[in-house]
C-alpha cells in the first residue's frame, strides 16, 4: 500500500530541497517541482480503489489516535487529492513559460507549499494539524498573489492576507473551544463526543468555524478579497486559487458541518447563503471590463452554487456537488489560464480591447469558448450533467424553498451566459488586433487542452465519475465512526 | 489558589476582551500598521483561550521526572503545545504582513487604506 502521508511529505520535502539548490540550480529546479508533482499524481490515483473497499487510517509517530496524530482517507480525501494534483501539476506545466524572470525558484518553492496545505487539508483527521495546513496554504497563496511584484498584487495581498488571518483567528477559536468541551482534537473520536456539548455552546463553535473557514471558501459576505485578490495574482496562481483552494476550505466546512458537528438544521441556511453567494457573484461579474475581475465574480458564482447543491441534506445533493468542483475546476483553469496570455499578448486587462483576437489566438480563443460552455453548462460537456443533477437533487427536495432556489440558480445561470457571450463575441467579431499577438506557447496550450478533454470527454465516463462522486458523497454525509477508524 | 475570583474567569475575559480589541482595530482603523497591530492583539487573545482551556485550578506543571507528583495534579500539556505553534504561526504572518506594507507603502507612498484606491476596499 501506498501511505498517503507522501501526498504531503513529498511536496513539501522538494520544497525545502528547492531552496537549498535554488543557488546552483537556477530556474531548473521547475523540473524537481514537475518531479514532485508527477509523484503525487501517482499516489493520489493509486490510492483510489483502495479507499473506496474501506477509509485508509494513517497513523503517525505510532502514537494511536485518539492521542496521536493520524489521517484519515476516504473516497472524498482520494477524489480531492486527484483534483489537486492534477490541477496542480497542468498549471505547473504553464508556470514553466509563463512565470518569467529570475528568482523563479521561489515561485516553485511557494506552489508546491500550496499544495502541501490543500492536501494536508484535505486528508487530516486532526482538527489542529487543518488549522496548521490551512495557515500553510493561507500563507503561500498570500505571497503568491503579490509575486509579480506591483502595486495590485501587494495591494490585494495585504488586503487578503488581513481578511484570511482574521478568519485563521475565529477558526482558532473554534478549535480552543472544541478541545475544552469535549477534550479531543481528533475528528472521528469527536464526531462521537460532539453530541453531547451543549446545543448554544454547538451553535457557537460551529459559527466560528463556519465563519473563519467561509472567509477562505469566499461565502457571502466573508468573499470581499476575491475579486482583488484572484484578478491581480499571477493568471496560474488564480487558476489554482478558483480551481481549488477555495473548494477545499469549502469542502472542510462540508465535512464538518455533515459528519462532524452532525447539525442537519442549520443546512438551509447555509444553502440560502449560497444562493445568495451565486447571485452576487454573477451579478458583479455583468458589470466587470477586466476580464480577470469576471472570472474572479464568476468563482463566487460557482463556490455559491456548489454550496447550495452540498447543503441540499441529501446524497444526490452533495454528489452533483463533487462533479460541479470537477467541472469547475476544469473550466474555470482553462478560462484563468488562456487570459494569462491573452493579457501577456496584448497588454491589455480589458476584454474589449482583444477585438477579433481569435484570428491571432485559434487554439486558446477555441479552448476559452469550451471552458465558457462547460461553466454555462451546455450539453454534452461535464458542466451540463453536473447543474443538471443540481437542480434534479434540490427538486427531489421537494419543498417550495427550493423550487424558489432552483429558478433564482437558473437566473444566475441566463446572467452568466449573457456576460460571457459578450466576451465570446468580441473574440470572434471584428479585424484582427494589431501587434505582435501570437499563439501561447506550446508548454501552455497543451495543459489547457488536458483541462478541456476532461470536460468535453466527462459524459463517456459519466457513470464512473457518478460512482466516485457518490462515493464521496456517501462518506460525507454518514458520520465518521469511531470503531471503523481504530 | 482560592480567590474571590478564579483564575479561569481572568483568563476567560482576557482573553475575549483581547480578541474583540483586536478585531475592532481590524475593523475600524484605517492605518495599516494599526490593523497589524490588532491582529497581533487577537492573536494573542486566542492564545490566552488556548492556555486557559488546560488550566486546573491548583494544579502544577506537567514535569514527569518528578515522581513525587501525581498526574491527577497536573495541569493538560495539549494546548500547551499547540499555543507554542499558534504563536509561531501568528509570529509568521505578522512579519509578513509588515514586509508586504512595506514593499506597498514603497508602490503607494501612503500607509492609510483610504489612500490605497488601485483596487476597491
Amino acid at each position: 500500500m501506498v501511505n498517503p502521508i507522501l501526498l504531503i511529505i513529498i511536496p513539501l520535502g522538494t520544497a525545502f530541497l528547492i531552496s537549498t539548490v535554488a543557488g546552483s540550480l537556477k530556474n531548473s529546479t521547475k523540473y524537481l517541482a514537475f518531479l514532485a508533482l508527477l509523484a503525487n499524481v501517482w499516489i493520489s490515483i493509486s490510492l483510489l480503489p483502495q479507499v473506496l473497499k474501506h477509509p485508509v487510517n494513517v497513523i503517525i509517530a505510532g502514537i494511536k489516535p485518539p492521542l496521536g496524530i493520524n489521517l484519515l482517507v476516504g473516497p472524498m480525501g482520494a477524489i480531492f487529492s486527484i483534483i489537486i494534483s492534477v490541477a496542480g501539476i497542468l498549471v505547473l506545466l504553464y508556470s514553466f513559460k509563463y512565470i518569467e524572470g529570475e528568482g523563479q525558484s521561489k515561485y516553485y518553492t511557494l506552489f508546491l507549499l500550496l499544495i502541501t496545505g490543500s492536501q494536508g487539508m484535505i486528508l487530516t483527521g486532526d482538527i489542529f494539524n487543518l488549522f496548521v495546513f490551512f495557515e500553510i496554504l493561507a500563507i503561500s497563496s498570500y505571497i503568491l498573489v503579490g509575486y509579480a511584484g506591483d502595486r495590485n498584487g501587494f495591494e490585494a495581498a495585504v488586503k487578503y492576507l488581513i481578511l484570511g488571518s482574521v478568519g485563521s483567528v475565529f477558526i482558532l477559536v473554534a478549535v480552543a473551544l472544541i478541545y475544552q468541551e469535549t477534550g479531543t482534537l481528533n475528528m472521528a473520536d469527536l464526531a462521537g463526543k460532539f453530541a453531547s456539548v451543549a446545543s448554544g455552546k454547538k451553535m457557537m463553535i460551529m459559527l466560528f468555524f463556519i465563519t473563519g473557514m467561509g472567509v477562505e471558501a469566499a461565502i457571502f459576505p466573508l468573499n470581499s478579497w476575491l475579486p482583488d485578490a484572484h484578478s491581480s495574482a499571477p493568471s496560474s496562481i488564480s487558476a489554482v486559487l478558483s480551481g481549488f483552494v477555495i473548494e477545499v476550505a469549502l469542502i472542510v466546512i462540508i465535512k464538518f458541518v455533515y459528519s462532524i458537528f452532525a447539525m442537519t438544521e442549520i443546512l438551509q441556511y447555509l444553502s440560502l447563503v449560497g444562493v445568495i453567494t451565486l447571485l452576487v457573484g454573477e451579478f458583479a461579474a455583468f458589470n466587470q471590463g477586466n476580464i480577470k475581475r469576471v472570472l474572479a465574480y464568476s468563482s463566487i458564482g460557482q463556490i455559491g452554487l456548489i454550496l447550495f447543491a452540498m447543503t441540499l441534506n441529501s446524497e444526490a445533493g452533495l454528489s452533483a456537488g463533487m462533479m460541479q468542483v470537477v467541472n469547475h475546476t476544469a473550466s474555470k483553469s482553462i478560462l484563468f489560464l488562456v487570459a494569462g496570455y491573452m493579457i501577456k499578448m496584448t497588454g491589455s486587462y480589458q476584454f474589449t480591447d482583444y477585438k477579433g483576437i481569435a484570428k491571432k489566438m485559434p487554439v486558446s480563443s477555441f479552448l476559452f469558448v469550451l471552458g465558457v460552455l462547460s461553466l454555462i453548462g451546455v450539453p454534452p460537456f461535464l458542466g451540463f450533467f453536473s447543474k443538471l443533477n443540481i437542480i434534479i437533487a434540490a427538486l427531489a427536495v421537494g419543498n417550495t424553498f427550493n423550487t424558489v432556489m432552483v429558478f433564482l440558480i437558473l437566473l444566475g445561470t441566463i446572467i452568466e451566459s449573457v456576460y460571457f457571450l459578450k466576451i465570446l463575441q468580441i473574440f470572434y467579431i471584428g479585424d484582427p488586433i494589431k501587434g505582435g499577438v501570437k499563439e501561447a506557447p506550446f508548454t501552455a496550450v497543451f495543459p489547457i487542452a488536458i483541462f478541456a478533454v476532461v470536460i468535453l470527454l466527462g459524459f463517456l465516463v459519466l457513470p464512473e465519475i457518478n460512482i466516485y462522486a457518490g462515493s464521496a458523497a456517501a462518506e460525507l454525509f454518514t458520520k465518521i465512526q469511531i470503531t471503523q477508524v481504530f | 489558589m482560592s480567590g474571590v475570583i478564579s483564575i479561569s474567569l481572568v483568563l476567560n475575559v482576557a482573553s475575549s476582551g483581547l480578541i474583540l480589541l483586536g478585531l475592532y482595530i481590524i475593523f475600524t482603523q484605517k492605518n495599516l500598521i494599526k490593523i497589524v497591530i490588532g491582529l497581533g492583539l487577537a492573536d494573542t487573545g486566542v492564545n490566552v483561550l488556548l492556555v486557559s482551556t488546560g488550566y486546573i485550578d491548583g494544579n502544577t506543571a506537567p514535569i514527569f521526572s518528578n515522581s513525587a507528583l501525581n498526574i491527577s495534579n497536573m495541569v493538560d500539556p495539549v494546548p500547551q503545545a499547540l499555543v507554542l505553534t499558534s504563536i509561531v504561526i501568528g509570529f509568521g504572518v505578522s512579519a509578513l504582513a509588515l514586509a508586504l506594507i512595506i514593499r506597498l507603502f514603497e508602490k503607494t507612498g501612503t500607509l492609510d487604506t483610504s489612500k490605497i484606491r488601485g483596487l476597491k476596499w
